[in-house]
């Protein structure tokens, strides 16, 4: 186990710095100057020189890339051109926002994906099996945006039944949360319960065919006790995996929907970046990101190996 | 019902014919089958591959799924009631305790994800009232008797941590802690190295023998029938073609297709045991016959077997034949 976590963080290594290298290039590769943005109605060219030299913008691209990159080794993102801001502060600041909604999600994702996966299979080729399987499909290829704004228009702006955009964190107010998570939990969770219904109800389906499920019928166990002991601890181990993924490409992609209900995590915070050109912010926000996205990754082997017995001790 | 209870029949099919949806109508996948197990005793269940004999063993037990599975007729006797006839919360309170079952793959029949101590409680704290301390005191005299050492040890391992033939024996165990009435053991041995075969098969025979269990062996191994079966009944193409004593089977077989078996006689431990002096092998389901379901391979074969369903006969007391030619003169066959 420490052996996979150390070899998985040795990995990351040259994982960040492609990601990062990439993300540097494609960001200078951008039209547009943020100096013209920044210095204003004026446009000063002193200022703009000024500030292209704090930047060190007349470097060759790949000297800038070496210059970041020693400055974030030792915990340095350096500072938002736009508003001077430190790039880690925002960063620190925006998390908390998207992971609250991100754990959200995730929860109302696994409260109706896990169910309706084990009841399609139980239940295979029946009508409660297709039911699911159609509202999954329909959960899939409704997009998100949509499914947000219509929720808007109907439980916001018709009912007034909850806010229509806002963040208010978990901690201080969690009824105010919840009132403000709820439509933009399911409309990112409703697109994930899909994708976790029906890993759930294949895997379900493959171990309800296995030696090990005949010989717990064998015992005279209750069907319940088959399906909820023998049969789900096994079918959940690749569901765990993939909860786990799906949690990582949740903090990187909630991003249409954080811009649909106004909520100002990091979705917000990088599609501002980009328009702005504020080159920092970006590479930190996308950094952060894929740390994050290692980070889960690794999390989902280590739960993989934490659930499957045959593969502890090694 | 005899009185006697070392000759009562516990499990007595009669008339079993069994379907499968999707099959050709009136299709029967096991057609009329009828064989009786005694206490104590061993019948054994002989054929080769896809003749029926897990879908025979599985009806029994009540997990062959229905549909698609569908009974066509007759009855499973246990004790003398009807297995076909009782629900499904009775059957599963049956099952595990007077009725249980040994599969064919140790590898994969026990639960990767749990230990060996809860799998092998779970089926004691299913049937009995006691306490989970005592069911666990009982799981580790279990693996004593199937000859696990150190059992104490046992109880926190995984599967993944035993041998195939450890896992059997824990199979074993499971199977017998409740001291059943019939056990069925569906090829035991056949996945398990050839070394530790008689080992897994004299375990099953002495634990079954102590406990005055009925044993249903099903197998395809003629060396394991000579070691173990007081009866045995032969099948082919899910038809039981001879049935009788070990004694009579062995010395006087009267099917053509029991007696090619024999000629292919393997000593017990060997892996040369398929049958290799009958040519050809059991066609696919769709593929049999409309008359005798062995005419295709069976040297004596003629137009009316071909045409018409031989009669199971007693061509002697206790010995039942389904063959037009029975009894068959076969001094010089049987030399051969
Ligand atoms: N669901 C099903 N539908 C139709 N045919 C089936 C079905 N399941 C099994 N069969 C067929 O029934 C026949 C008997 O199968 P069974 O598994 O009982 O054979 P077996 O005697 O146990 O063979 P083996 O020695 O290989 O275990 C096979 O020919 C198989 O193809
Ligand atoms: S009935 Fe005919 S075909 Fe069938 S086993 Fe007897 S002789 Fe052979
Ligand atoms: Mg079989």
């Amino acid at each position: 186990m420490l052996k996979l976590i150390l070899n998985r963080l040795l990995i990351a290594i040259p994982t960040l710095l492609i990601v990062s290298l990439f993300v540097f290039a494609l960001q200078h590769a951008l039209p547009g100057d943020p100096f013209l943005v920044m210095a204003g109605e004026e446009r000063d060219p002193e200022a703009i020189a000024r500030l292209r030299a704090i930047y060190r913008m007349d470097d060759p691209i790949i000297m800038q890339y070496f210059a970041w990159l020693g400055q974030v080794v030792q915990g340095e993102f350096g500072r938002s051109l736009r508003t001077g801001e430190p790039v880690l502060g925002l960063i620190l600041q925006k998390l908390p926002v998207t992971i609250q909604l991100a754990a959200a999600s995730m929860l109302v994702a696994l409260a109706i994906g896990l169910p309706a996966g084990i009841i399609a299979a139980v239940r295979k080729g029946t009508a409660a099996d297709y039911t699911a399987s159609a509202i999954a499909l329909s959960g899939l290829s409704i997009p998100n945006f949509w499914l947000g704004i219509v929720m808007i228009l109907v439980f916001a702006v018709e009912l007034r039944w909850l806010p229509a955009s806002g963040y208010v964190p978990f901690f201080s107010d969690p009824l105010g949360a919840l009132e403000t998570l709820v439509m933009p939990a399911f409309v990112l969770g409703s697109g994930l319960a899909a994708f976790i219904m029906r890993h759930t109800r294949s895997a379900m389906l493959e171990v309800l065919r296995s030696d090990y499920v005949r010989t717990a019928r064998a015992k005279g166990l209750d069907e319940r006790v088959v399906i909820n002991k023998h049969a789900l601890r096994n079918a959940l181990i690749p569901v765990i995996t993939l909860s786990t993924i799906l949690f990582g490409e949740l903090l990187a992609g909630a991003v249409l929907t954080e811009q649909v209900f106004t909520i100002p995590g990091f979705g917000k915070l990088i599609v501002d970046a980009v328009f702005n050109r504020d080159y920092g912010v970006v590479q930190g926000v996308v950094l952060c990101t894929a740390v994050g996205f290692i980070g889960m990754n690794l999390l989902a082997d280590v739960l993989y190996i934490v659930v499957n017995p045959r593969l502890r001790g090694r | 019902m005899p009185t006697d209870p070392t000759s009562a029949g516990v499990l007595r099919v009669e008339d079993l014919s069994i379907t499968f949806d999707g099959l050709p109508d009136g299709f029967r996948l096991v057609d009329s089958v009828s064989f009786e197990v005694r206490a104590g005793r061993t019948l054994c269940l002989v054929g080769e591959s896809g003749c029926g004999k897990s879908i025979l063993s599985l009806s029994v037990m009540g997990l062959l799924a229905r549909p698609p599975a569908r009974i066509a007729s007759g009855r499973v006797l246990f004790e003398g009631r009807d297995l076909l006839t009782l629900d499904a919360a009775a059957m599963a309170d049956l099952r595990g305790d007077r009725i249980t079952m040994i599969f064919q793959e140790p590898m994969t029949s026990l639960n990767p994800a749990l230990t060996i101590g809860d799998q092998l409680t779970e089926v004691i704290l299913r049937h009995r009232a006691v306490s989970a301390a005592e069911a666990s005191r009982q799981a580790v005299a279990m693996l004593q008797q199937v000859r696990i050492p150190a059992p104490e040890s046992r109880l926190a391992a995984y599967p993944h941590q035993m041998s195939g033939g450890m896992r059997q024996r824990v199979m074993i165990a499971m199977a017998l802690a409740n001291q059943p009435r019939l056990i069925i053991a569906d090829e035991p041995t056949t996945a398990l190295d050839v070394t530790i075969q008689a080992q897994i098969l004299r375990l099953i025979r002495d634990l079954q023998r102590t406990n005055g269990s009925a044993l249903l062996l099903v197998t395809h191994d003629l060396g394991v029938v000579a070691e173990v079966a007081d009866d045995v009944a032969v099948m082919y193409a899910g038809r039981i073609v001879e049935h009788g004593s070990a004694t009579s089977l062995f010395s006087d077989p009267q099917h053509p297709y029991t007696i090619g078996l024999m000629g292919s006689l393997p000593s017990l431990g060997t892996r040369q045991s398929r049958l290799a002096s009958i040519p050809g092998a059991v066609p696919p389901p769709s593929q049999w016959p409309v008359g005798c379901r062995f005419s295709t391979r069976c040297p004596f074969a003629d137009a009316r077997c071909r045409a018409e369903v031989p009669e199971a006969r007693e061509i002697a007391p206790g010995h039942i034949v389904a063959c037009f030619k029975a009894p068959i003169e076969l001094q010089a066959e049987s030399a051969a």
